[in-house]
């Protein structure tokens, strides 16, 4: 008899290559009741794996995380290590630390993104959502400006910004040295309630669709005359750096996320979060007014205190040779650093929901995870960066001069003829600017935010790289001013301006992705490798301070993604015209007109 | 791996339930409460009776939640009843839901479960 079987059934029916359990012999019996009714089974337990089984299911998560830091420090670190072997012949000191450091980098950074995720993240949109609904708008408004300070302190940013502090010389800038040693905590304070009055300023634009153009007009004037009435005083001159690279600083991974979501929570309460530009703006105000805080501060320690006095203040505190507390010495200051930036803010946001909003954490469990993932996650990257970062931008910054100039500790400088030699540092500072950029996720996001906003006009490419190649020329530009020493106030003021009418003739979607991709660039790390950079270049150059770098790398996006919108318009209008001249009409188009 | 045979789960059986948006938590709700261990939850949109019902179709969501819900053939019934009775099926309008047959299932089983299994080779 020839019965054909199809070879799968056979297979099938001899169970090759499987194995089946029924579902049945897993689950619990089912238990009926007297009356056959079923019984409801026991709640099942949670499910409990075995070690590797854990190991298996945590893999793939933390690698994916893991990996997006890898692909930001790594060639960053790379290229500084690179450049420094091959084009300036130095052996990098203390190599093992430094690799070591730029570990606990991308580990710290890992462990801090994932809890701002879980932890932070959740009960910035919970307030955001619940408070506008409960509480009378001043309050919202207050609280919006309290919330802007925590998460000033909270920033990574800030933190590298008061260790750049530390190897500035008192006599030669007393102010600059008053304000980043003695006056540290009031600098962070001006900052985060410029910081705060600018989520304030945001949230009501949100609130009446006020156009960002004024605004941004309104915020420029004090901020120019300020800066134009410190350059007319040496003295004041040299805060001038400090004070605008501090608004690039504050806008940095904690800040723009937890503002955001806050702000778009009051606008979508009050029913008017669906324009596509409500995001934007905090971030520009965010980074404009701390320049003036910051400026401010600066004119009330000149009035109180004369420069001798911080030099006599100075002296002293450098003879005071106290052996530091182990709160004050390297691994526990990070520890300490990190514990403090992060515990006030997350008791300030629990007291708001317990207080004011009476409400509980929906998963308690997980933003405690969160939490304290932020937390451990903080304070390891804070060691990553005394050890990593910061000490490999240093070494560069300070070693990239030997290119062009006698330097003490580096053999056979000059390496190369003065003008070869500086074209290599500014190359240099070029590729470094545009290769951190590109690598920063938040300007991805941006990017994506810059397409759907334009309606696929702009392309998000197109963004990264026009901010990208800004932020290369800003630095190069930052460069520029340490080697040569040129006044910091000649090299903001003009592209302030500029920006300014550009401002006026771009269309304001573009102005708003403009201004905001400013502050965006300025991530957790760039900051430190260029501050660390700029101040150990400074140091070599014998400049006054290195800061002013950052704020050059942020006018430049704000310049270059204008001029690109402006192009692009000028583009699609030519395309339009041209269009219009040619009235080609297609033969389908012909005939549907004549139906 | 000792080995690498799939492993197979049978006598499973998929609950679909179809409701208005919204009221899927309270369809997973039931369900687990009758053993289910899980639920999936999809968003679409329902066409049909609420365009044959003229005017009076406005009382039917068009939105609705799609809940799928795999368990052993041993507790479809209990857990399908718990469904209907959760999703007020009884009433004009409220939705749908059906049992559908599983041939085979497979995913990761932890091997907690898999020892616990009295000899899992015979069980087909």
């Amino acid at each position: 008899m020839t019965q054909s079987i199809r070879y799968a059934d056979y297979l099938r029916t001899i169970g090759a290559g499987r194995r089946e359990i029924s579902f049945t012999a897993i689950a619990p019996p089912v238990g009926r009741d007297a009356q056959g009714r079923p019984v409801p089974p026991p709640a099942p337990g949670p499910i409990r794996l075995q070690p590797d089984e854990i190991a298996a299911l945590l893999r793939p998560y933390v690698s994916v995380r893991f990996m997006e830091q890898v692909r930001a420090v790594v060639p960053l670190g790379l290229y500084l290590a690179l450049f420094q072997i091959l084009i300036l012949r130095q052996l990098i000191d203390d190599s093992w630390l430094v690799t070591g450091g730029l570990f606990a980098v991308i580990v710290g950074l890992m462990l801090f993104m994932e809890g701002l995720k879980l932890g932070l993240m959740p009960f910035g949109e919970l307030i955001g959502h619940s408070l506008p609904r409960k509480s009378p708008l001043p309050l919202v408004l207050f609280i919006t400006l309290l919330l802007g300070i925590g998460v000033t302190f909270a920033e990574p940013a800030i933190g590298a910004l008061k260790t750049a502090g530390q190897n500035v010389s008192p006599e030669q800038a007393p102010y600059l040295w008053a304000l980043l040693n003695q006056w540290t905590m009031a600098l962070v304070l001006v900052i985060g309630a410029s910081v705060g009055l600018a989520a304030v300023l945001g949230t009501l634009r949100f609130l009446h669709g006020w156009s960002l153009k004024p605004l941004i007009y309104a915020a420029l004037v004090p901020v120019l005359g300020l800066t134009l009435y410190a350059a007319q005083d040496p003295q004041l001159t040299t805060v001038l750096g400090l004070a605008w690279d501090a608004g690039a600083v504050t806008t940095g991974p904690v800040t723009v996320p937890l503002v955001l979501a806050l702000g778009i929570g009051i606008a979508a309460a009050a029913g008017r979060g669906d324009s596509g530009l409500s995001g934007f703006g905090i971030v520009t105000l965010a980074s404009l007014f701390p320049i003036v805080g910051v400026l401010l501060l600066t004119f009330y320690v000149a009035g109180t205190v004369t420069p001798a006095e911080i030099v006599a203040a100075a002296a002293t505190a450098a003879s005071e040779t106290d052996p530091l507390a182990w709160y004050e010495r390297s691994p526990g200051l990070e520890i300490v650093m990190g514990i403090r930036a992060i515990v006030p803010l997350v008791l300030f946001l629990f007291l708001i929901l317990t207080l004011v909003l009476k409400e509980r954490l929906p998963r308690p469990r997980e933003m405690m995870l969160g939490i304290a993932l932020t937390v451990i996650g903080m304070c390891i990257f804070n060691l990553g960066l005394t050890y990593g970062l910061s000490e490999l931008g240093g070494s560069a910054g300070s070693l990239v001069p030997a290119a062009f100039m006698e330097i003490p500790g580096a053999d056979g400088s000059p390496l190369y003829r003065y003008a070869v030699g500086v074209t290599i540092a500014l190359i240099f500072a070029w590729v470094l600017g545009f290769g951190a950029t590109v690598a920063e996720p938040a300007l991805n996001a941006l990017g994506v935010t810059a397409e759907q906003l334009t309606n696929g006009f702009f392309k998000k490419r197109t963004l990264i790289l026009a901010v990208s190649v800004g932020v290369a020329c800003g630095i190069a530009l930052g460069i520029t001013r340490l080697v040569f020493d040129l006044p910091l106030v000649w090299l903001i003021v003009p592209p302030y301006l500029a920006a300014a009418l550009l401002t006026a003739v771009s269309s304001e979607e573009f102005v708003n992705v403009a201004w905001d991709s400013a502050g965006v660039t300025t991530g957790p790390i760039t900051v430190p490798l260029v501050l660390a950079m700029g101040l150990g270049l400074g140091n070599a150059t014998n400049a006054v301070e290195g800061f002013g770098i950052l704020c050059l790398a942020s006018i430049g996006p704000i310049i270059s993604v204008l001029l690109t919108g402006l192009w692009a318009r000028v583009k699609a209008g030519r395309q339009e015209r041209a269009a219009r001249a040619v009235p080609d009409v297609h033969h389908e188009q012909e005939v549907q007109s004549l139906v | 791996m000792k080995d690498e045979k799939i492993t197979y789960l049978t006598d499973v059986a998929l609950i679909t339930c179809v409701v208005a948006a919204g009221r899927g938590d309270a369809v997973i709700e039931a369900a687990r409460t009758m053993g289910a261990t899980g639920a999936l939850v999809h968003h679409a949109r329902g066409i049909g009776p609420r365009e044959r019902l003229g005017l009076l179709g406005i009382a039917i969501e068009a939105e609705k939640d799609v809940v799928d819900i795999l368990v052993a053939s041993d507790y479809q019934d209990v857990v399908f009843e718990a469904v209907y009775r959760a999703a007020g099926l009884h009433v004009p309008g409220a939705g749908v839901a059906y049992i559908t047959p599983v041939e085979r299932m497979a995913t990761y089983v932890p091997r907690d479960i898999l020892d616990r299994v009295p000899n899992g080779e015979e069980a087909q």
